[in-house]
């Protein structure tokens, strides 16, 4: 390249196998080895971008990035020099002796035991991946790295629905589910699975760890280093103000390592480092990539992700998460004189997410009565909006476990806007 | 390209293999409100091959063309373990052998048209929306996705078809003191670039609605009858009752099959559903499936009974029912699976003035914002309403999502309305993202829906 021009490399690898059982019988086997290479230009306050997934031609590729320079983005920004970053233990190479027979093996594994225990539908599925990105830059960075997780899933389907009580579990590498996750599962169906009515009491709300992203969700797009600079955001100029109940912090931490996933640097080069993003449910940050920071006048915080190879970054938190509480599962249940866990949730996706209102159908919507549950509720749709509903926060979950978008903690909330049919 | 392809099945030792290579041609072009946030035209590509040894089935989709041989035998290695465990053998429905090569009729091929004079177009519409003091920005995109798809299996069928797919998407995000609403446009469909041009009015309108949302109501949650407009019920028709016909979602799950006999009555009279990609000029139209199985319109419910289900030769097979075509992947990344090709609830006799009128007292609700599915039960968001009151449209509501049981909802539909429309953009995420997934309605009139709220 030109002096004065400058340019960023991203290229990934992936394999995996995934195998899935329906109603405990093996139902699917599917492996992947995806590749690809994305090329970001900078040049004359311009940015270009081009991807391609087979790297036959160097040349179309970089001919593409330079094509994508006349349209006129703007490239403001430079791609920063990083070195000297903190070791991260991301991948253990026994995953590579995890064969498909010993994940067939333990989805039966899971299946026997559910089925003495439950009397549910059994959907579970396992998957291993091996990936390894690279990164270079003109500022002279060149950093890769080699990550490995095992994902086990569980579905316990409530009957003649295809609703499910859920739960995951995600590690480096291969490890039989612990009791821990299947007595949850197992206990807490049995004891919903029976349909009821509820009483008009009213009705406090529990979200599970695996619903929480509905609430993680209106935050994040807050948050957003593209909502503030597009003036969207119900939290501009809110650092330091007190948004959400004090019992709540939420942070990402791309560097703890004892988990799959994560990260010394985002996709353009940047470090990551531990971020609050609600400290005692007071708002500490926003969070960018390097094109919105340079917008904002920012510093870059590590968070710019592609998503896929054939993205641009944008800002992201793939590492939220949530400090614990201090108080079980069972203890906050028997806490609770009447309410609805939100076991699973639809609709997350629709609403006036910038706003942070949702409004989503609740399926399976479990009950409780009198500090215990006793069956689960049809027809049931909770809506507001996380500045409201965050505020009433009662009880924090002792520990966390895997969710979409993070690891998160059961949440209680005193009160909710639940409508049922009746 | 038939002929690479034929090679690697050749080091396939199976009883039935199939191999599927895409070319994916992208065009996108994004504005964040003034903004050009992205311009550029890439080309990607892949493999996805299949096979049946020994009772067992598996995939494997690659990227590199030497990767071929290693993906073969990870094939056959998995579909070998999954002989071990399977209770019953899969087995394909048979099909007839193809050899064709279909290329769609286009009313201006996206792929002439210069990007200059893309981005000229976009700059236009974005520009129109932002006119507005009270539109606080936008974020919309162009998007152009040509697939050029080869597929090969050991039948001998040799297939190849463009899916060409252009569309105009995105949000216009209204604003006064801190109250935002937003407000999607969908614009686009698989007959070319022409259906893009000229949609000033339809920019204009959904820049009204979202300044409009500003000054409503947010709804009252609550039971209510309501009358849903074409596209709300056309998400509802693919959510609520056309994930349900997918045959292998249902395929083991007992209960959800003994529920879905074909013959038992799930919808009132007034209800009659069917997915056809064979219309041609609709987002969901394709001739071949990737299986290679020829596309066919199924009637899916006649006036409440259920008659009929989407399949892939395995769950055809498993069914014992006919091949439907309906087997399709998102792209070279993935395995085909079940899908809705252009599903729609057919019309009935009643005009939208004798819907509103025989409603009486409750909501109409328009425009859906996003839906998902678990099983029978749905809930999908809607754009915008209004309340209706002794037959006549009031005040405009907003913040609304609907919830709701499959069987509950089909037999609460009283009257379907004239008016049928199919969709121009679609987004169906069953793990793959079907962005031809087309769905259409009349106005229906609903009773007792879940309208969730404050």
């Amino acid at each position: 390249m030109k002096s004065g021009d400058k340019a960023e490399v991203y290229a990934v690898d992936i394999e995996g196998d995934g195998i899935s059982f329906e109603n405990a019988r093996l139902k699917d086997i599917e492996s992947r080895m995806q590749s690809g290479v994305s090329l970001r230009i900078i040049k004359d306050g311009l940015q270009g971008f081009a991807y391609t997934r087979n790297l036959r031609s160097r040349e179309e590729l970089i001919r593409n990035a330079l094509d994508s320079l006349k349209g006129g983005v703007e490239g403001t920004f430079d791609f920063p020099l990083t070195k000297n970053l903190q070791s991260l233990d991301t991948y253990d190479p026994s995953i590579e002796t995890l064969s498909n027979a010993r994940m067939v093996e333990e989805c039966s594994r899971v299946c026997d035991l559910l089925s003495q225990r439950t009397t549910g539908q059994i959907n579970v599925s396992a998957s291993r991946s091996v990936g390894s990105m690279r990164i270079m830059n003109s500022s002279g960075t060149d950093f890769s790295s080699k990550s490995s997780a095992y994902r086990f899933h569980t579905g316990l389907l409530y009957p003649y629905t295809s609703a499910s009580l859920n739960r995951t579990w995600r590690v480096k590498t291969f490890q039989e589910v612990p009791d821990g996750y299947l007595n949850f599962l197992a206990e807490t169906y049995t004891m919903s699975v029976r349909e009821v009515i509820p009483g008009k009491k009213p009705l406090k709300v529990f979200f599970l760890p695996e619903t929480v992203y509905v609430l993680m969700w209106r935050l994040q797009t807050a948050a957003n280093g593209l909502s503030i600079h597009q003036n969207i955001s119900p939290l501009a100029h809110k650092t330091g103000e007190k948004i959400f109940h004090e019992s709540v912090s939420v942070y990402n931490d791309p560097l703890n390592d004892t988990i799959p996933g994560a990260r010394a640097v985002d996709d353009e080069g940047t470090p990551c480092r531990l971020f609050p993003v609600v400290e005692n449910g007071v708002l500490k940050n926003f969070y960018y990539d390097l094109y919105f920071a340079h917008k904002m006048n920012a510093l870059p915080s590590g968070h710019g992700f592609k998503g896929s190879v054939t993205a641009k970054p944008v800002p992201s938190l793939l590492h939220l998460t949530m400090t614990p509480g201090s108080v079980s599962f069972a203890d906050i249940v028997q806490s609770v004189d009447c309410g609805i866990i939100i076991a699973g949730a639809l609709g997350a996706h629709s609403g006036n997410i910038p706003h942070g209102d949702f409004s989503i159908g609740i399926s399976p919507a479990l009950y409780i009565e009198n500090g215990e549950i006793t069956g689960n509720v049809k027809d049931v749709m909770i809506s507001g909006n996380i500045y409201d509903t965050m505020q009433k926060v009662t009880a924090v979950e002792n520990t966390l476990h895997p969710g979409s978008g993070g690891n998160f903690p059961a949440l209680l909330i005193e009160d909710a806007h639940v409508t049922i049919r009746k | 390209m038939f002929e690479i392809l034929r090679k690697i099945l050749s080091q396939v030792s199976a009883h039935y293999a199939d191999i599927r290579y895409e070319i994916r041609r992208d065009a996108r072009i994004v504005f964040q409100g003034n903004e050009l946030f992205h311009i550029g035209s890439n080309i990607t590509d892949g493999y996805v091959v299949r096979v049946i040894k020994s009772g067992g089935f598996s995939s494997v989709a690659f990227t590199r063309h030497d990767d071929a041989e290693k993906a073969v035998h990870t094939a056959e290695e998995n579909a070998g373990l999954m002989a071990l465990h399977v209770q019953t053998p899969v087995v394909f429905a048979p099909a007839e052998v193809v050899k064709d090569t279909f290329l769609p009729l286009l009313h201006e091929d996206p792929r002439t048209v210069p990007i200059d004079e893309k981005l000229e177009l976009m700059r236009q519409y974005n520009t129109f929306a932002l006119r507005h003091d009270k539109i606080a920005t936008t974020n919309i995109q162009y998007s152009e996705v040509v697939r050029e798809k080869y597929f090969v299996n050991t039948e001998g069928t040799e297939i190849r078809e463009d899916l060409i797919t252009t569309s105009i998407n995105g949000l216009i995000t209204s604003k006064d003191g801190t109250l935002t609403q937003n407000v999607r446009v969908a614009l686009g469909g698989s007959d070319g670039f022409a259906s893009l041009r000229g949609q000033e009015d339809e920019l204009g309108k959904r820049t009204a609605i979202a300044i409009d949302l500003l000054k409503a109501a947010p709804v009252a949650g609550g039971i209510y009858n309501v009358v849903l407009n074409q596209d709300l019920a056309g998400v509802f028709t693919h959510e609520a009752f056309g994930h349900f016909s997918e045959a292998d979602l249902i395929e083991d799950s007992p209960s959800m099959r003994e529920k879905m006999q074909i013959g038992a009555r799930l919808g009132s009279d007034s209800v009659s559903i069917v997915d056809d990609p064979e219309i041609p000029g609709q987002l969901g139209f394709y001739r071949y499936d990737d299986e290679g199985v020829t596309a066919k319109r199924v009637v899916l419910m006649d006036h409440g009974i259920l008659t009929g289900r989407l399949h892939s030769r395995r769950t055809a097979a498993a069914f014992g029912e006919n091949l439907s075509g309906h087997c399709v992947a998102e792209d070279y990344r993935y395995a085909p699976m079940v899908r809705m090709g252009n599903i729609f609830i057919e019309p009935g006799g009643n005009s939208f003035g004798k819907l509103i009128e025989t409603l009486g007292n409750g909501l109409y609700i328009l425009d859906a914002k996003g839906g998902q599915t678990s099983g029978e039960n749905f809930t999908f968001g809607a754009q915008y309403g209004y309340r209706v009151k002794d037959g006549t449209i009031r005040e405009m509501i907003r913040d609304i999502n609907i919830s709701g049981n499959l069987y509950h909802t089909l037999k609460n539909i009283t009257a379907a309305g004239d008016d049928l429309v199919l969709s121009k953009t679609g987004g169906c995420g069953k793990g793959q993202l079907n962005i031809r997934s087309c769905h259409g309605a009349p106005h229906l009139l609903v009773r007792d829906v879940v309208v969730g709220g404050k």
